[in-house]
């Protein structure tokens, strides 16, 4: 392979090679050319790796536990004390006030009022909230390639069936239909057939997060395959006698994954937001375990004398959202730099 | 044109009648509890457990049931189980609140996100772009309690700029009602400024190079005059479109996180209270309230454009 | 009376500013009384709400705190704090009751020609009224006056009125017959359940979005539940002080608004900043040295009689068996939950709190001790190990509920934490038909200074109710209710009864029925524009918001 010398074609796109006969020059695909467009933005690529340093770091939080602050995120270790310094200090002092934070290895962060270690729970907490944005962006992006590959594909009433229930999905404030769906679960938990949910398990938010954003993007997909519905390449699939489902699958669900690749980044973007929402709320990961959601509420009771320990999760959130969306932002220029997709909110 | 509209007023009555099948189904049908333990809160006793179960008629059929529901949210009649309180009297006085922190935001979103998509776009590529760019990106990386909770504790508990307690009426005195909101109204227009700002940069961007534009310039028409008459105003529409949904979700539901951490009386706090205390009638209104808000807007929004585009009404042509 | 002290805590700011300005409030001992009361609009900030505004009903220190001074009963307790704010002294009744030699009937008699705040006359028949709307209404307060003769008859239905109560609405004479002899029944007379309310009041509702008319300084004009209410001066007060009520006092402002906050922190800074002129409950751990150092001339700590417990569902498993329920006691440790508290709660591991007759300080359950308490659980092996947890939101309650749910934990145990608003917290826990009810927070401020108002609503068999109960632990010790029976018939004042309320305390912690840990120390702290040095705190009521006067 040839490396090209920099010419610049067209703005945005890779350069081409000069002086290579035409017969050598190999054909790329419109991924390699994403790829390319993508490395040049070095931006959107700093941002992409600042999201995966996040995710390893709070994946290391096992790791962390054992070995440096030898605690769990939901120990109480009110009347403990801890050796810093060579003295033993406190965790929570008689008056009630938890250790600040500090370079000494345990409570690096500080405790909070019930002498847990904030920076055990931090990383934890990133575990859980960023657990659920994927979990729940996940379920959001295949019921949603489901929803708009029917739509797409079938149109007449299955179109208009689909449509309407997303409408319907759509028209509920994306919160309080969370609020909603995490109250009535509460207490009794799920119960459809033979799958039982318990009214506390991670699972719950999930799928309240998960349901919720479908329409936002059953949408812009249902609107991609309508138009390639009418191109040649279906056509002639149809003519050589391929089913719905292998055409749906085979040949309109890989024009449409550029699509949702970027979605799904941003999706994941919006479930963080939203599950740390129901989680201040109290309507998303229950106490006492940590999610960003729940120490922002936690760490809101003691905002006078203990600010950081609002400030840090809400800015592990913000943080993560913005890679998440710069990275995002950066995959759309590079996988349609004629900005065809656009996400609605 | 009356067609149109009388269609998507049948659309919207349709898609509220699905509405409040959902939320019966959510209410009624999910949680697999007993609903005396749902119902358990002020005075439940057996023989008022009895009571409510004969009125809600949950020895009833589904339907029967569902018709219940909808009659009592009508006639107004529905009432809550911890406090026994009407719901749409609560919703009704909770109102002024929230509707005094929803526009009041989005007057504010709105002027700055005009303002600031109209210099992005101007300045496109240069400093002023991208500072404006990464600003807009942070505002909607922000959960809003959170802001609400640092401008609260910085601009509020530290530097006592403004004040902590809760919402004061406008017809008690304009002022204090406007100083009051202020840090609300800023916390909930930073999330819609980072959005708007950056779909008007880029809705300007494309129309900046559309044919008549270029027609403007060429009959000598200043720079100027060319962006705010031409460029602006045409970017506008989809922004105008956003706006009404938007809007519509905020009053419908999405303040309650700003009304909560800033003790305001409105519709959102009444649900975020409903919640602590597992209370489904108020559940049940504010969220019928809310979608009744959102589909509004949104066929509010469908008659507006239509009515701009007339490509619109004639065929369903909308653009996806 | 219940717990709701802490739900006290979401006090609302009621602006108790009304301070007791009118009535030379007892409290500062001068009682001329004919002053004329300062005015002024006050706010007062909770953090939860009173569970209702309806004297027969309401059980929660929130609730008795707004009651106190709006609904007068026959006798009521002096207006003064410490230990003197808790004798009984005549309300809307002449003079303390006549009781007859066998200890059985009391004769009282109604003053004559006072109106309720609505201009309605006051009449005998209105306390009889009252005692039935207890019945009726499914109060928690019913257990005070079962002892009634007539009363369980009426109770169940069988009977149309209380046999035992004789009322002459011309006269005012009113007569009471109980089954035997009682020590606390005076006390019993003085608590916001036997205030009299007009019959139109509903009987078997809760009347809390439309309080019945007050006989009190302070009338109640609106509510709007759980956020805020009103209270103002009541015109017909007037006609009580008239009718020669010199124990009650007068409200010291003309308006009070009640508002809900859930934010303790902000509640402090309102308080700090005087845009809020009292707030309910103490200020939280972290802000508590800050305002102990800045705001001294404004704060100080309070004594308050009061027990914080874990209860445990003693009829079901796992917490039937008696070393699974001590293993709890072992495992707590009382000096976290008191750093929870900023250094106010007190540890203890008793039933009765120190300041109470019968009060002998022991400990059975010394410790911490996690290996025992293990220990204790492996030798009971409960098979059923899933539990719940319950606390309510209010910022301490749920660090408590999060410290319980841990140790729990760390038994063996695979607990649930369930966080409830503090407003339902509990009635929720009170209501039999809730599910999954094994153990949580439970706190008991004094109704009078008698061992018995600990005992009879949070242990004996008898308060076991469908709702509103106060025994939440499910505890039922027959021999135990029968040795609280005797005692309630005695006197306090008797030779050893005293050192048997202490003894019946240790068997009841033999059996662990509870896991206590604490005693918690109340605060007050108003805005500067209060006058400080004479509000005060009474030791049964929270703050007597009659004492509260702007400067």
């Amino acid at each position: 392979m040839t490396t090209p010398p920099d010419a610049i074609e067209a703005p945005g796109d890779p350069v081409l090679p000069v002086g290579v006969p035409a017969a050598q020059i190999r054909g790329r695909s419109p991924w390699y050319l994403a790829w390319l467009r993508l490395r040049r933005n070095k931006v959107s690529l700093a941002f992409g790796v600042l999201f995966l340093l996040i995710v390893v770091f709070c994946l290391a939080a096992p790791l962390w536990a054992d070995h440096v602050a030898h605690t769990g995120p939901n120990e109480n270790h009110i009347t403990d004390t801890v050796m810093i310094d060579g003295q033993q200090v406190d965790v929570v002092s008689p008056d009630g006030t938890p250790i600040g934070p500090g370079l000494h290895g345990r409570y690096l962060l500080g405790a909070d009022q019930n002498g847990r270690d904030v920076m055990v729970r931090l990383m934890y907490g990133g575990r859980t909230s960023i657990f659920i944005g994927v979990a729940a962006a996940v379920i959001t992006t295949v019921l949603a390639i489901l929803v708009g590959l029917l739509c797409g594909y079938y149109r007449g009433w299955i179109d208009t069936a689909l449509s309407r229930v997303m409408d319907v999905v759509w028209a509920f404030p994306v919160l309080l239909l969370g609020i909603a769906l995490g109250t009535a679960l509460a207490l009794g938990g799920l119960k459809i057939g033979a799958l039982q949910v318990a009214g506390d398990s991670l699972w719950i938010p999930i799928l309240i997060i998960g349901m919720v954003y479908v329409p936002y993007i059953a949408r812009p997909i249902r609107g991609e395959i309508l138009a390639l519905r009418e191109k040649e390449f279906v056509e002639a699939a149809v003519a050589q006698g391929k089913g719905p489902v292998r055409i749906m699958v085979g040949e309109l669900l890989p024009n449409v994954v550029s699509t949702v690749i970027v979605f799904f980044t941003l999706n994941i973007a919006n479930n963080m937001l939203l599950e740390s929402a129901l989680s201040f709320l109290g309507a998303g990961v229950r106490a006492p375990n940590a999610s960003w959601g729940t120490m922002i509420a936690d760490g809101y009771q003691t905002i006078y004398t203990a600010p950081h320990l609002t400030i840090v999760p809400g800015v592990m959130i913000v943080l993560t959202v913005l890679s998440l969306n710069v990275f995002g932002d950066g995959l759309r220029d590079a996988l349609d730099p004629r900005a065809k997709i656009r996400l609605e909110h | 044109m009356l067609r149109f509209v009388v269609r998507r007023l049948i659309g919207m009555v349709g898609v509220l009648f699905a509405i409040s099948v959902l939320v019966f189904l959510i209410f009624n049908v999910i949680p697999n509890s007993d609903p005396a333990a749902r119902i358990a809160g002020k005075n439940a006793d057996p023989e008022l457990i009895a009571r409510v179960s004969a009125d809600l008629g949950l020895d009833q059929p589904l339907y029967v049931q569902y018709l219940t529901m909808m009659k009592q949210i009508f006639t107004g009649q529905l009432t809550s189980y911890a406090s026994s309180q009407n719901v749409m009297e609560q919703i009704w006085k909770g109102l002024p609140a929230t509707l005094s922190l929803c526009i009041g935001a989005a007057v504010l979103w709105m002027a700055l996100a005009i303002w600031f998509g109209y210099l992005s776009a101007v300045h496109a590529g240069k400093f002023t772009d991208r500072a404006l760019t990464v600003l807009s990106l942070v505002g909607i990386s922000m959960p809003v309690f959170w802001l609400a909770a640092i401008l609260l504790y910085y601009l509020s508990f530290k530097a006592e700029l403004f004040p902590t307690s809760s919402y004061v009426a406008l017809t008690k005195d304009p002022l204090d009602w406007a100083y009051h909101l202020i840090l609300p109204w800023i916390t909930l227009a930073v999330l819609y400024v980072g959005f708007y700002s950056r779909v008007l940069r880029t809705n300007m961007l494309d129309v900046m190079n559309d044919d008549h534009v270029r027609t403007a310039r060429a009959k000598g028409i200043s720079e100027r005059q060319v962006r705010i008459k031409h460029v602006l105003r045409n970017s506008m529409i989809p922004i105008v479109t956003l706006f009404g949904l938007d809007f519509g979700a905020v009053v419908g539901g999405g303040a309650i996180l700003t009304e909560t951490v800033f003790n305001l009386n409105g519709v959102g706090l009444y649900a975020g209270q409903a919640i602590g205390t597992l209370d489904l009638p108020p559940l049940i209104g504010v969220t019928m309230f809310g979608a009744f808000f959102i589909v509004l807007f949104n066929t509010l929004v469908d008659v507006a454009y239509a009515f701009l585009d007339p490509r619109i009404r004639l065929g369903e042509a909308a653009p996806v | 009376m219940s717990k709701l002290r802490n739900a006290l805590r979401k006090v609302t700011v009621l602006s108790c500013t009304s301070a007791v300005a009118v009535f030379g409030v007892a409290a500062c001992g001068s009682d001329d009384g004919s002053e004329a009361s300062g005015g002024g609009e006050i706010n007062i900030s909770m953090t939860s709400f009173p569970d209702y505004i309806d004297p027969q009903l309401s059980y929660t220190l929130e609730g008795w705190e707004v009651l106190y001074n709006t609904y007068t009963p026959l006798l009521t307790y002096k207006h003064a704090k410490g230990e003197e704010g808790t004798s009984v002294v005549p309300g809307l009744a002449e003079e303390m009751p006549e009781i007859s030699g066998d200890g059985k009937t009391y004769k009282l008699k109604l003053r004559s020609d006072m109106k309720y705040s609505d201009g309605t006359p006051i009449k005998a028949s209105d306390f009889t009224y009252a005692i039935q709307r207890l019945f009726k209404a499914d109060s928690g307060g019913s257990v005070f006056y079962s002892g009634i003769v007539g009363a369980p008859a009426y109770a169940e239905g069988t009977a149309d009125t209380i046999s035992g109560i004789v009322t002459d609405d011309n006269t005012g004479d009113i007569t009471i017959t109980l089954d035997s002899p009682n020590g606390t029944f005076e006390n019993v007379l003085g608590l916001p359940f036997a205030a009299p309310v007009p019959p139109s009041t509903p009987l078997s509702d809760d009347a809390t979005n439309n309080p019945p008319p007050s006989s009190g300084p302070f009338m109640i004009t609106s509510v709007e539940a759980p956020q805020t209410m009103t209270l103002e001066r009541n015109p017909n007060f007037q006609s009580v002080l008239d009718a020669g009520a010199t124990e009650v006092a007068d409200a010291g402002v003309d308006k009070i608004v009640v508002t809900q906050n859930k934010s303790n922190s902000a509640q402090v800074t309102g308080v700090e900043q005087n845009t809020i002129d009292f707030m309910v409950d103490p200020p939280d751990a972290d802000r508590l040295q800050e305002v102990k150092t800045r705001f001294g001339e404004r704060f100080r700590m309070e004594e308050s009689i009061n027990t914080y417990y874990f209860w445990m569902n003693n009829q079901t498993a796992p917490f039937n068996d008696v070393r699974v329920r001590q293993a709890v006691n072992y495992a707590i440790d009382p000096e976290a939950l008191n750093r929870v508290f900023g250094g106010r709660m007190h540890p203890t591991q008793q039933v009765l709190p120190p300041g109470m007759p019968g009060y002998e300080e022991y400990k059975l359950y010394p410790g911490p001790d996690m290996n025992k308490a293990k220990a204790l659980l492996a030798e009971a092996n409960p098979a059923d190990r899933d539990i719940t947890v319950w606390t309510n939101d209010e910022p301490d309650r749920k660090r408590i509920g999060e410290y319980y749910h841990d140790v729990l934990n760390q038994m063996g145990f695979n607990a649930t934490l369930k966080v409830i608003a503090g407003d339902v917290y509990f009635t929720t826990i009170g209501n039999q038909s809730t599910p999954d009810l094994d153990t949580g927070f439970g706190n008991w401020f004094q109704d009078f200074p008698h061992p018995d108002d600990f005992f009879r609503p949070l242990l004996n068999s008898d308060a076991i109710l469908p709702t509103n109960g106060n025994n939440f632990s499910r505890a039922s010790y027959p021999e135990l209710d029968a040795k609280m029976n005797e005692l309630l018939t005695k006197q306090l004042t008797d030779g050893d009864t005293e050192a048997q309320y202490a003894a019946l305390d240790k068997a009841y912690m033999e059996q662990a029925a509870w896991a206590p840990y604490g005693n918690e120390q109340f605060t007050t702290f108003v805005s500067d524009r209060i006058d400080f040095d004479n509000a005060y705190h009474h030791l049964l009521f929270n703050q007597d918001w009659s004492a509260l006067a702007l400067k």
